[in-house]
Formats: C-alpha cells, structure tokens, sequence
C-alpha cells in the first residue's frame, strides 16, 4: 500500500518513522497503527510507516525516504533504542542520538547506573570510530516501542520532541488533530456535507496525505535479515572482529574504517563476533539476548527465556569459549573445518581475554545467575 | 486419536495421545515413511508457551544437526527460547506454513502445526508413559524457573 500522495516528500519538519515488528502479535500491530496515526496529525509532522527497520536493504525505498530526509528523525522500532540508531546509521541516516524520556521500563533500573557511567572520564574517547568520523549535528531520537503501550504516552513524547526542535507552533498551513477533532468557531474551518473538513483542495505543504492524518506507507516487503550492526561510539577499530569472523562479513572503508561490508554473509543466528568484541560495539538486535541484542548493560530479560526448559544445552564457557564455539558450528554447517578452539595461554587469545577481563561483570544478567540455579536443580 | 494420557499443569490439564513418541524436549515425534520422523510441540510446551507470535529458523532442510543443537528460535506473547534438535540426524523438511503463520502450532499442534521432519536414531525417544514420569521432574523445574524468572522481571521494574 502506498498511499495515494508520495510524491515529493519535504525534508523539513519532525519525520516519525515506525519500524513494524516481524511478529504477528496483534497488540504490536495495533499499538504501531496507533502511534503512525497521532504522528500524522501531529503539526509539522510527516509520519511513515516502514518494515522492519534492520531487514530493509540499502536501497528500499524506505531507506531513501529516510536518507533525503534532512530534519530531526523519530524512529520507533521493536529493536533496543541503540540497535535501531546505529542500523539507520549504516544505512547513511545519520545524526546525534538524542536524549528520549520515554522509555522502555524494564531498562528504567538501570538509570543510576548510566549516570555514573557518563559521569565517568572515557578514556578511550579519542579512539572512538564517532571522535574521528564525526556525525552530522541533526537529531535522531531513538525509541523502543515497548516503552509503552498507550498511545498517549506517545504523544507526549513527539510533542516534547517537537518543542525541543521548536517545531511546535503550528502554521496557518497546517492542521493539527485537536483541531481536527475538536473544530470551534474561532478556526472557522469549514466543512463539506458529510462534515469532513473541506481542505482537500488545499492540502497543507508539510503533509504527504490530503487531510494530513493518514501515515505513509512503503510497500516493500523484505525478506528477514540478520547481521552485524556496529555502535562506532563505541567502536575503537581495533579489527578484533575481522580477525575473528571466517565468513568475510567485515570490511574497511576508504579511510580504513571497519564496516560490516558484506551483511548477508552473516550466519544466521551466530552472534559470536559480539562476544569477542572488547567494547561491546557489536550488536545483533534480533538477538534473545537483551545485551547481545544492545540493550544498556545489565538490562533483564523481557520475556521468560524458557529455553532451559526446552533442551538448551548446560554450559559453563566465558564468552570467548562461547564465540568459538559458536563460530565452528558455523563453519561446519557451511560445510567447512572447524577451527581450532584458541589455547588460552596463547599470547593473542590472552589479549583479548584480558580485554574482555573488564566486560564478564556487566555482560551477566538475570538470565546467568537463573542458569546457574538451573544448573544446580541438575535438570 | 482416541487414546491419549493426561498430565496436570496446575489447573490446566495437557494432553498426549499415545500413537507417537515423544523427545525430552518436549516435542512429540511420530515417525511418517522412509524413516521419515515428524516432530511438533507437545501440549506441554505448547502450554508454557502460550500464543506463538514468531518462529525462525535458522538453518534449512538438508541441515545435518546434533543433538540438542541449537537450530532457531520461538516467540509468544510471555515467553521465548531457542529450538534445539531433539536428536541427532539430518533435517528433510520444516513446516513452511509456520512461517507464514506461527499460529498454527496454537491451532493444531498434534496436526497441522507440526515443526519439522527429519531422519535419525530416534531410539533416545520416550514412550507416552515415559515421557509422562519426565513430566513430574520437568514440571517441577518449570515452575521454579518461571517464578524466578517473573520475580526478577518484577525486580527490573520496580
């Protein structure tokens, strides 16, 4: 479905994009129509409803309508706020990710924490992919759907959003939905015989739709994806994870920069050149694994993780143990030799233990310690 | 199928019929033709699952998988968990239309919404009174788990 008026879209004012789940959970579907439909009314707002943010190819139409999108950006995903800016980013949609206030509750404990990690000198600041390749000034805010299930409590957001970016004071060329709704006297808008606003003939230059309610749509449909999304705020281009990954998904740019330059090389489902990653700059937002999958450190699960229950396997391996393993079953489902499981007193594989030496204690969630308890049932 | 044991989740009463087999995991098997094994969710993961919304694999037919390898993933409304081959042995065919539709495995899973089709030593496989007895300990466990996993969820949002 594209809707009837796509044809130049203006690249000023507040664009709010929502990234459809690849669920089939109706309350998802529901509360993404919801969202698309307050952001269409909204003023100097152009609202958009695309597919699943991380499965759309480079050149989908709904990346091009992002990238020619030169205003703050409102992109609202299922994925990890995180997750969704830094895949925008490798689709060249690029930005400073700006301060959101509404919030995924499950991560709200966390909040004490983060302040005192920002309050904390980065030391490798410098080294950071984002200080040397800087992005451009305009905003993109980041949020994650499961923050709320209430429309309203989206609103309220946009609309700070929208101050923030003084994009608030509505002009005579547009309508805003309290207007629409509730029509007085002193707007003098006029109404044809069904009652319907009379505006057709005069659509307001900052909608795509003629009564400026209705979102747009792309009609794409792609195939799910799954790969590596890198966080270059955190990324120090040390190459651990080309050195480490068989399947030649990373690359380096022109500026030697590393990049994830052949996605869909990727292993479906493998995430192990996350786990050798020292900053945690790896992502795979599809990931079961809050903290794979970019939520901030120490983040619980969100759903109950029965997979104990249903054959997962006990392990007891740190996280570089894990990514080698995970990296043979790969390589041998792809038909090739496993790779040799790196001695630990080998010189390399001791580097990036100890590097890793400062992750293994924000890596552990709720889910280890209930592992370990599972363990100990002897199941 | 007119036999079936029944096996009591709290309340809620899980039934299994008794003309297939059944793996740990709580997947029936049932073997079809040319040693051909089909596999589905049990009315006991189907129970601790609740509404399916997603299912991914991530591997296709022809797949060589180990046992209890891990081969995709499963979403409902409350829950999540990886898949995890219920025998060693090769994977022949998956269950397309669950792709399409996960809701199948909610609608019908002893019928149309089985999982998968594979070949191997199915000898690991328990009867329906065997898998019954694995039950009781396995239960046991589940609640433990899901009350642990729902405190620390509570704990997360306070």
């Amino acid at each position: 479905m594209v809707s009837a008026n796509n044809g130049n879209t203006p690249s000023n004012g507040l664009l709010v994009v929502v990234s459809q789940g690849q669920s089939r959970s109706p309350e998802k579907r529901e509360l993404e129509e919801t969202i698309a439909t307050i952001a269409a009314g909204l003023p100097n707002t152009t609202s958009l409803v695309v597919p699943n943010l991380y499965d759309l190819a480079a050149d989908s139409q709904s990346v091009d309508k992002m990238r020619n999108w030169s205003g703050p950006i409102v992109i609202l995903s299922w994925l990890f706020d995180r997750a969704a800016f830094w895949v925008l980013d490798r689709n060249e949609i690029r930005g400073q990710l700006a301060e959101v206030l509404l919030l995924n509750p499950d991560l709200l404990a966390d909040d004490e924490d983060e302040d005192e990690d920002k309050d904390k000198e980065d030391e490798k600041a410098a080294d950071r992919v984002t200080s040397i390749s800087a992005r451009p000034a305009r905003n993109i805010y980041s949020i994650d759907m499961r923050a709320s299930g209430s429309g309203e409590a989206f609103e309220v957001e946009f609309r700070r959003i929208l101050s923030v970016e003084q994009l608030d004071a509505p002009t005579k060329d547009v309508l805003s939905l309290e207007r629409f709704l509730n029509p007085t006297n002193s707007t003098a808008l006029s109404m044809d015989g069904s009652g319907r606003l009379d505006i057709l003939s005069n659509a307001p230059a900052s909608h795509e739709s003629p009564l400026g309610i209705v979102p747009m749509r792309m009609d794409e449909h792609p195939a799910r994806r799954w790969y590596p999304v890198i966080d270059y705020s955190r990324c120090t281009n040390c190459m651990e994870c080309i050195d480490f990954c068989l399947f030649g998904v990373y690359g380096v740019d022109r500026g030697e920069t590393i990049l994830v330059e052949q996605p869909d090389n990727c292993r479906k489902g493998c995430p192990a050149c996350s786990r050798v990653c020292p900053e945690n700059a790896i992502m795979f937002p599809q990931h079961k694994t809050p903290a794979i999958a970019g939520a901030p450190v120490d983040a619980g699960g969100f759903k109950i993780d029965l997979s104990k229950l249903f054959g997962a396997p006990e392990r007891d391996e740190d996280p570089v143990a894990a990514a080698a393993r995970e990296r043979n079953e790969q390589l041998i489902l792809a038909g090739r030799a496993a790779v040799e499981i790196p001695d630990p007193t080998d010189s390399k594989s001791t580097a990036t233990m100890e590097r890793k030496g400062v992750a293994p204690e924000r890596k552990r969630d709720e889910l280890d310690s209930l592992i370990e308890q599972l363990d100990a049932l002897d199941l | 199928m007119s036999e079936q044991l029944t096996f009591m989740m709290g309340e809620f009463a899980a039934e299994f019929p008794c003309d297939r087999l059944y793996a740990k995991n709580h997947m029936w098997a049932m073997p079809t033709s040319n040693d051909v094994i089909r596999f589905g969710f049990s009315a006991y993961a189907v129970r601790l699952l609740q509404d399916v919304y997603f299912l991914e694999f991530a591997v296709e037919a022809e797949t060589i998988l180990k046992n209890r390898q891990e081969f995709g993933n499963i979403e409902s409304k409350k829950a999540e968990s990886g898949l995890y081959a219920p025998m060693t042995g090769q994977l022949v065919r998956i269950n397309e239309q669950l792709l399409e539709d996960p809701s199948g495995i909610n609608v019908d899973k002893y019928g149309e919404g089985w999982l998968m089709e594979m070949t191997g030593d199915a000898s690991e496989m328990l009867s329906p009174d065997r898998y019954i007895e694995h039950l009781a300990l396995a239960w046991d466990v589940a609640q433990r788990t899901i009350k642990g996993q729902a405190n620390a969820i509570e704990s997360n949002e306070e």
